[in-house]
């Protein structure tokens, strides 16, 4: 297959953020307890968000290296924003996901006390709210790679 | 005129070219009238609407 430099970075891109943010979330979503007392950790997240930027680099320079003509496009402005649109739509949904469940979750805080601690607690709905916007990235960047091998006659 | 020159005469990468070609991909006017340009056909005789 023939990829453009711009569709290669966006599968490094995806690669990157599934396997640091896969595995930041099921060391945090697979141990409740652990989430319910401590806070988001800011070093944690610091952490990641470093390593991501240094992958990223190190992985674009090398692919850019090998590339004739890295330039962007037309074609790639285009299903750079189509993308960004269904990338909203998911983390719209998110919001209104976590906003009903602090609603309703909130609301019964004396049903189940153990319950509420861990799923009110705010290191939870932090996670929460973080995992919306990586599932919005890589729904970004799953659409991209769907218009580039589709084409943009489906848009 | 292979993919890569007629890329580089219009400034996009040989991927578009090819999404062009295989009908994935509608150009915008400006990209149209500089392939057509570059062949020196008028548009209606590179593209057409089915």
């Amino acid at each position: 297959m023939d990829f453009s430099f711009k569709e290669k970075s966006v599968i490094v891109s995806l690669v990157v953020t599934l396997l640091i943010f896969g595995w930041y979330f099921y060391r945090v979503f697979f141990n409740l307890a652990l989430t319910a007392n401590e806070a988001l950790s800011v070093s944690d997240l610091i952490g990641i968000i470093t390593l991501i930027v240094i992958l990223e680099i190190v992985i674009h320079a090398f692919v850019a290296i090998r590339e004739k003509s890295p330039v962007e496009n037309e074609r790639d402005k285009l299903i750079e924003l189509v993308s960004c649109r269904n990338g909203y739509w998911t983390l719209c949904v998110g919001i209104w996901f976590l906003f009903i469940h602090l609603i309703i979750e909130g609301s019964a805080t004396w049903f189940n006390l153990y319950h509420n601690l861990i799923f009110m607690s705010p290191s939870y709905l932090a996670h929460l709210l973080l995992l919306f916007f990586v599932l919005a990235e890589v729904v970004f960047f799953v659409t991209q790679i769907y218009y580039y091998r589709k084409g943009t006659q489906v848009v | 005129m292979s993919q890569q020159t007629l890329a580089t005469k219009v400034n996009v990468t040989r991927q578009t070219i090819i999404a062009i070609e295989k009908d994935k991909y509608s150009p915008s006017l400006e990209v149209a009238f500089k392939i057509s340009n570059i062949f020196g056909e008028p548009l209606e005789n590179v593209f057409n609407y089915e």
